[in-house]
């Protein structure tokens, strides 16, 4: 048994942070917060994300699991106006999820569960570098690189308290530093990895301008991306995975 | 035990890498035996192909997704455009591949996050199996990230294969015969044995492991299915005296103009599969409901689709592709291009494989199922060569009959006429002596000059080039030019023959007044839109002037519509 009430936006955002990954996930119902996890085919980068039942207006389940097509959910809720109240129902018979949002009624056929690519473990990292800083600092970060290459290096410089960003084009390279002053907070350690573009983007796109995201860094590892929603009733872990840097 | 992917890409190169024939069968028997659980997958990869030959799932992966690809695994900064560049000078996407710097992005199992470690055929073949599934408007991401998640885990040589895997051409010299003859060392089984069940089943996969675990009698066990096409048998072109020469008695039949069609009826519903296996049964309604309406027990049949005009005559092939190909819109398609069935042999009915039965009792089979079933053609013929939507099979012993059929054939607008063995197997895919396709012998035809050019070098002071026309009613339309087939001799004796005709001059260009009749030659007569006539000759050669025709006798449009269908 499943169902809810939650605003288009919220279930929109929820939804956006995970579809920038995969097309299709597995949603678990539980009881107290709805959890995805998905990681993309190439198992480059992952998405944990949590919506705790008080991001809802309303909230019942008895638990389970459901499979979607991200595409086709994204684009119902979609068709709602910012703010509106969007329902949700599962029908167990028909295994449809019965959507209705200002008097239009979608009923979306759901995918088996055990047809979509296994949920990932977690991998439990130990990153010597943490920097808060705003999504309008990423998204800067992530236009200026892609200016000039289809690769970013993330790192921090310990000594001088910098969190920086290096780009290397066939012609042309992008330098960003950021120091203290600049970011929300930073616990320095030795960091730099080299990340694909492509994915990054991707992230970069789910991560409002507004958002203060947590940066998690370490040498030649995944970076980790932590970051809330939904007045902090939702919450969503990016990582990614980095390519090795060639000398 | 899952074979390496790796280890299959290196049993590949070394067949790639051996010139003969019969060490190339050694290494793929090999290949075989040591192919384990992965056997069939081995089977399919080895001929560029993930899925069997008769299933309607095809990778699907155009050349734009695998350089996206495959720029996304390589070092950075390369482009779908440099991958595109360095397919133009090395002209293979396999070696490529090869010599990119892949796998330069590490997977988060490295890290602890679930698997990613070195590939398996049997990973290989899920995740393009997946691939394929992927639809709908996230697809192109999903299938982007499967491949570059696969090339960013092979090392040079698996990348070689897998990037030919995907676009479905192995390039290493393994042909139907090779697997054929290789499943027959590996298991020590027929050859014959081999040949027949992968005719029958068209899925190489099915025979090696039916060879492996059942052996000949396995194979012999092996059976048609409704709803899994098979090979057509295909025709040789021949001509009526070599077919009264090496049988006795020739079945005849007309040779329709339009696509060749499988029809799959498993008692209930129909499926209809194109020469190339794919299935056509959503653009062609009204065929699956006439079969529909004549069969009541399973059947596979062989027969031909053909655009009709309103009064019921055949219209050009090119038409009934613009049925086959339609997806969307079938119902305008519909009234715009009406089609007919013709069944000319049944492969298949009531449970029984008839592969093996001859030509006459598969046809007599095939009338008893769709027709009137007394299994004989319409007596005297009306030269639309099909009763009830079979076509006639004509008994004949002399090369009059054949001609005065073919008559009819031609003069009903058919294309010509089949000439076959009337014992004769059906055998699926075999381009065999025992059909022969008989077209009308290209001859000459009579036509008039209308136009001429200078000619060049030696020839700068005569008419070198001849503009020629067929007639149309009163008035003539250009066909094509003839330049060749003219001796220095027979060119002066044209130019002052044709000199008092001239009406005008332009540049090199002349244009005559229609009074000379030329007999020219030619191969083939194909549509172009550069003459006139909406045809053209090729290879035309100059025979010889007809001296005794007027431009009113010459070869008309009309036959040429006739000759060009």
């Amino acid at each position: 048994m499943f169902k809810a009430i939650v605003s288009a936006d919220t279930l929109g955002a929820a939804l956006d942070s995970v579809g920038v990954l995969v097309d299709e996930c597995k949603i678990r119902l539980e009881d107290e917060a709805l959890t995805i996890r998905a990681v993309d085919p190439a198992n480059v980068g992952m998405v944990d994300l949590e919506l705790s039942a008080n991001a809802f207006e309303s909230y019942e389940t008895d638990g389970g699991v459901i499979g979607v097509n991200l595409d086709r959910l994204d684009d119902i809720v979609g068709m709602a106006d910012s703010g509106q109240l969007v329902h949700l129902e599962l029908d167990e018979e028909t295994r449809k999820l019965h959507i209705s949002l200002d008097g239009l009624e979608y009923t979306l056929a759901l995918i088996d569960p055990d047809s979509i690519r296994q949920e990932p473990d977690l991998p439990d990292l130990d990153l010597a570098s943490e920097v808060v800083i705003e999504g309008a600092d990423i998204d800067r970060s992530v236009t200026a690189a892609d200016m000039v290459s289809d690769h970013i290096a993330l790192g921090v410089d310990p000594d001088a308290e910098q969190f920086y960003v290096d780009a290397e084009g066939d012609t042309d390279d992008v330098h960003l530093e950021l120091g203290r002053e600049d970011l929300i907070d930073l616990t320095p350690g030795e960091a730099r990895s080299l990340f694909s573009l492509d994915y990054l983007k991707d992230m970069n796109k789910a991560i409002d301008t507004d958002a203060e995201v947590t940066m998690e860094l370490g040498e030649e590892f995944p970076i980790k991306m932590h970051f809330g929603f939904a007045e902090g009733d939702g919450h969503v872990t990016f990582m990614l995975a980095p390519r090795i840097q060639s000398e | 035990m899952t074979m390496e992917f790796a280890s299959f890409a290196d049993r590949a190169a070394a067949i790639e890498d051996v010139p003969s024939d019969t060490e190339t069968v050694e290494l793929v028997a090999d290949l075989f035996v040591g192919a384990g659980e992965d056997l069939d997958t081995v089977a399919r990869f080895i001929q560029g192909r993930v899925f069997p030959a008769h299933s309607a799932t095809k990778l699907d992966v155009g050349p734009a997704l695998c350089h996206a690809a495959l720029a996304k695994a390589a070092e950075p900064n390369v482009t779908p455009a440099d991958i595109e560049d360095r397919l133009a000078a090395v002209g293979e996407v396999g070696t490529v591949a090869e010599g990119l710097t892949l796998g330069g992005q590490r997977g988060l199992g490295a890290f602890g996050g679930g698997s990613d470690g070195g590939l398996t055929v049997a990973g290989v073949d899920a995740a393009l199996r997946g691939l394929a599934a992927a639809d709908g408007p996230g697809s192109t991401d999903t299938k982007l990230d499967t491949l570059f998640g696969l090339f960013n885990r092979a090392d040079p040589t698996e990348a070689r294969f897998l990037a030919r895997l995907v676009v479905g051409t192995m390039r290493i010299g393994v042909g139907k015969g090779t697997v054929r003859d290789a499943t027959a060392e590996a298991f020590g089984v027929p050859v014959d044995a081999v040949e027949r069940a992968i005719q029958v089943s068209n899925d190489v996969g099915l025979v090696t492991e039916t060879a492996r675990q059942a052996g000949e009698a396995g194979l012999e066990d092996v059976r048609l299915a409704v709803g899994r096409p098979i090979e057509a048998m295909l025709a040789q072109a021949g001509t009526a005296v070599d077919a009264l020469e090496e049988w006795d008695r020739v079945a005849v039949e007309t040779k329709f103009d339009g696509a060749r069609i499988q029809v799959h009826h498993d008692g209930e519903r129909t499926r209809l599969f194109s020469r190339n296996l794919e299935d056509v049964t959503d653009p062609l309604p009204e065929v699956v409901r006439s079969v529909e309406e004549s069969l009541d027990v399973p059947a596979i049949l062989d027969g031909e689709v053909v655009a009709v005009d309103e009064a019921g005559s055949p219209r050009p092939f090119q038409d009934v592709l613009r049925r086959l190909r339609r997806k969307h819109d079938v119902a305008a398609a519909r009234e715009a291009v009406p089609v007919e069935f013709y069944a000319f042999d049944c492969l298949h009915a009531a449970g029984e494989d008839l592969l093996d039965a001859p030509l006459t009792e598969r046809h007599a089979r095939l009338s008893e199922l769709l027709g009137d079933g007394d299994g004989e053609g319409a007596e005297g013929g009306d030269g639309e060569g099909a009763e009830g939507g079979v076509s006639e099979l004509r008994i004949v012993d002399s090369a009059e009959e054949i001609a005065s059929l073919e008559e009819a054939a031609l003069s009903a607008g058919h294309e010509g006429l089949m000439v076959k063995n009337p014992e004769s197997a059906y055998t699926p895919g075999d381009r065999g002596r025992n059909w022969l396709k008989r077209k009308p012998d290209a001859e000459t035809l009579d036509l008039v000059v209308t136009g001429a050019e200078w000619g060049e070098g030696r020839r700068a002071n005569y008419f070198g080039t001849f503009l020629l026309s067929v007639r149309d009613g009163e008035g003539f339309r250009t066909i094509g030019k003839v330049a060749t087939g003219i001796t220095d001799e027979e060119l002066e004796r044209l130019h002052e023959r044709l000199r008092p005709y001239v009406r005008s001059e332009s540049g090199t260009e002349l244009e005559l007044e229609p009074a000379v009749v030329f007999e020219v030659g030619y191969e083939e007569i194909q549509r172009s839109p550069t003459y006139s006539s909406g045809y053209a000759l090729r290879f035309p050669r100059f025979v010889g002037v007809r001296s005794d025709k007027a431009p009113d006798d010459a070869d008309s449009l009309e036959r040429v519509d006739r000759l060009a269908e």
